[in-house]
């Protein structure tokens, strides 16, 4: 498993840290910590002082003999390309720390996109809704554009639930286990949320994908509770838990029904009103 | 032990059934027996003697082979007490009969959770379910849980409650609580005082000791019924007189995500 976390040097990144080594460490994952600035011909001090920093926090997560990453050693910046800069330890796990210049939306997708990651990790303010650096649709741009899977983190605070919302579409091995990690992240209760059209079309192809989906996390020790909802009341359904639990949609192919229902507007919404994170799984 | 009539059919309600009953026998001591009826197309039932009993065999074997398939698929760690009934003809018909003859303490089915109150009404005033003489307990989630709750409001009768009840959840190793609703519409779901469950809890509380049962605890709570049913996904089930159609009760155990067992 790959995940690139989004970071930049304000509170909200740095809360989401615990979180990302926690992850890494169920999941044994390579990790990336991208942070992006304006422009520039050398990585800024700023950023440079933050990642580093942040690289620290994860490590000390680890006792020295159980780390999967590297040892925490002096390494200079390497020139990728231009405005692309990058540091790698290589452990049994990779761990790479990397700036660029351009816009954070842009440049998250496209790393995630080069290097083929399964999960992007951001943080966020919630002053005015779900901001990155006063800006609002920095998430919502990533959320919505990123070729994988997207946790944004809005409060840290563990959650008592993961509402997990999906459609007839195919499920990914890698999703399933995601909603498990984050399970196991906040030991919450999971709830599997199955969306069918109001015509009824396709209740058989769901009630299956709900089997195999109870069956997965009933064979790893985790109950689920199910409910089956009509396209029509999902919207409300899942603006009302999103207060209070973690919002895990799974945004299928290009027939995905949630995908359909959640529009843009839709996930800004409820990036606004969640109170602790959103998943958007893919 | 109880002698539980579990009806499957091959679908996801079933599946979960199953696995609930898998879970409850280890806190309830039960004789499961798993039935079905295949409903045939009246078009189809035609004929007379052999004839007829030669076309009601190849039924049967389609539901026989439907049973198999959903056992040898869930594979549940609780022994049947008899082989799969499998009926022909009307399904309610055909349960309500087994059910009497058959002498049940229980009968049990799948139901798969919705937000649609009217569905869950429709399922649980059906004429099975009006006329069937025993409890029965609808099974919404696999929820693997020590406890159990009587739920009381103004409209139960404690009498009927704790007399219907106790011969399922007495005989269970299940710790049980009394949950007492008030509706109100609030922004978040509150538990109040217990004096405010008035002289309905005290009666329950006072037939339960009578009847030698411990309460392990009960709470007062106001809210919606959505914030209602959502608080009692911690019980294994959920125990309760038949509610009105336009009774918060009913919305409340339609929002339930747990199991709910129905006396009367």
């Amino acid at each position: 498993m790959k995940i690139l976390v989004a970071l930049d040097t304000k509170d909200y990144s740095r809360k989401i840290l615990k979180n990302v080594a926690r992850l890494a460490e169920n999941t044994l994952a390579d990790i990336i910590f991208l942070g992006v600035q304006e422009g520039g011909t050398k990585p800024a001090k700023s950023m440079e002082k933050a990642l580093l920093k942040y690289q620290q926090d994860v490590y000390s997560h680890f006792s020295p003999d159980e780390s999967p990453y590297a040892d925490f050693s002096s390494q200079k910046w390497q020139e990728k390309g231009p405005g692309d800069w990058i540091m790698t330890f290589k452990g049994m796990k990779e761990f790479r720390l990397r700036i660029r210049t351009g816009s954070v939306a842009k440049q998250t997708i496209a790393v995630a996109a080069e290097v083929e990651s399964d999960l992007i990790v951001i943080g966020c303010g919630s002053k005015f809704g779900c901001e990155w650096d006063g800006e609002m649709n920095v998430p919502l741009r990533i959320a919505k554009d990123a070729p994988c899977s997207v946790l944004i983190v809005k409060h840290v605070q563990k959650a008592g639930e993961i509402v997990s919302i999906l459609d007839q579409s195919v499920v990914s091995q890698d999703s399933l286990e995601m909603v498990n990690q984050l399970v196991t992240l906040h030991d919450a209760g999971l709830k599997i949320v199955g969306v069918k059209e109001k015509k009824g079309g396709k209740k058989d192809k769901i009630e299956k994908r709900m089997v195999d989906l109870l069956k997965y996390y009933n064979d790893r020790g985790i109950s689920a509770w199910i409910k089956l909802l009509d396209s029509k009341d999902v919207k409300d359904y899942v603006t009302h838990s999103s207060r209070e639990a973690i919002v895990a949609l799974w945004m299928g192919g290009k027939e995905s029904l949630v995908k359909k229902l959640f529009s843009r507007s839709m996930v800004d919404k409820l990036l606004e009103t969640t109170r602790s994170s959103l998943l958007i799984l893919r | 032990m109880l002698k539980t009539l579990l009806y499957i059919n091959e679908d996801l309600a079933s599946s979960i059934a199953l696995r609930y009953m898998a879970y409850l026998n280890k806190v309830v001591p039960i004789a499961l027996y798993v039935g079905h009826v295949e409903e045939a197309d009246e078009k189809e039932q035609t004929g007379t003697g052999w004839v007829r009993r030669a076309w009601e065999d190849g039924v049967a074997s389609n539901g026989k082979r439907l049973v198999d398939r959903m056992l040898r698929t869930e594979n549940i760690d609780c022994p049947l007490a008899g082989r799969p009934k499998i009926f022909v003809g009307d399904r309610e018909t055909e349960i309500i009969y087994e059910l009497r003859s058959g002498n049940y303490d229980l009968f049990a089915q799948g139901y798969l959770n919705t937000a649609d109150p009217d569905s869950f009404f429709s399922f649980i005033s059906s004429s099975l379910y009006a006329k069937a003489p025993c409890p029965i307990l609808v099974v919404k989630n696999l929820t693997v849980s020590k406890k159990c709750a009587l739920l009381c409001a103004d409209s139960v009768s404690p009498e009927v409650l704790v007399e219907k009840s106790l011969p399922i959840i007495g005989a269970s190793s299940l710790k049980i609580d009394i949950v007492y609703y008030k509706f109100k519409e609030l922004e978040d779901l509150k538990i109040l005082d217990r004096e405010e469950g008035g002289s309905q809890l005290r009666e329950t509380e006072s037939l339960l000791a009578k009847a030698g049962q411990s309460v392990d605890g009960v709470t007062v709570i106001t809210g919606t019924p959505e914030q209602t049913g959502d608080f009692l996904k911690e019980y294994a089930l959920v125990a309760s007189t038949f509610p009105g159609r336009k009774s918060m009760r009913m919305q409340t155990l339609a929002n339930s995500l747990a199991s709910v067992l129905l006396v009367r």
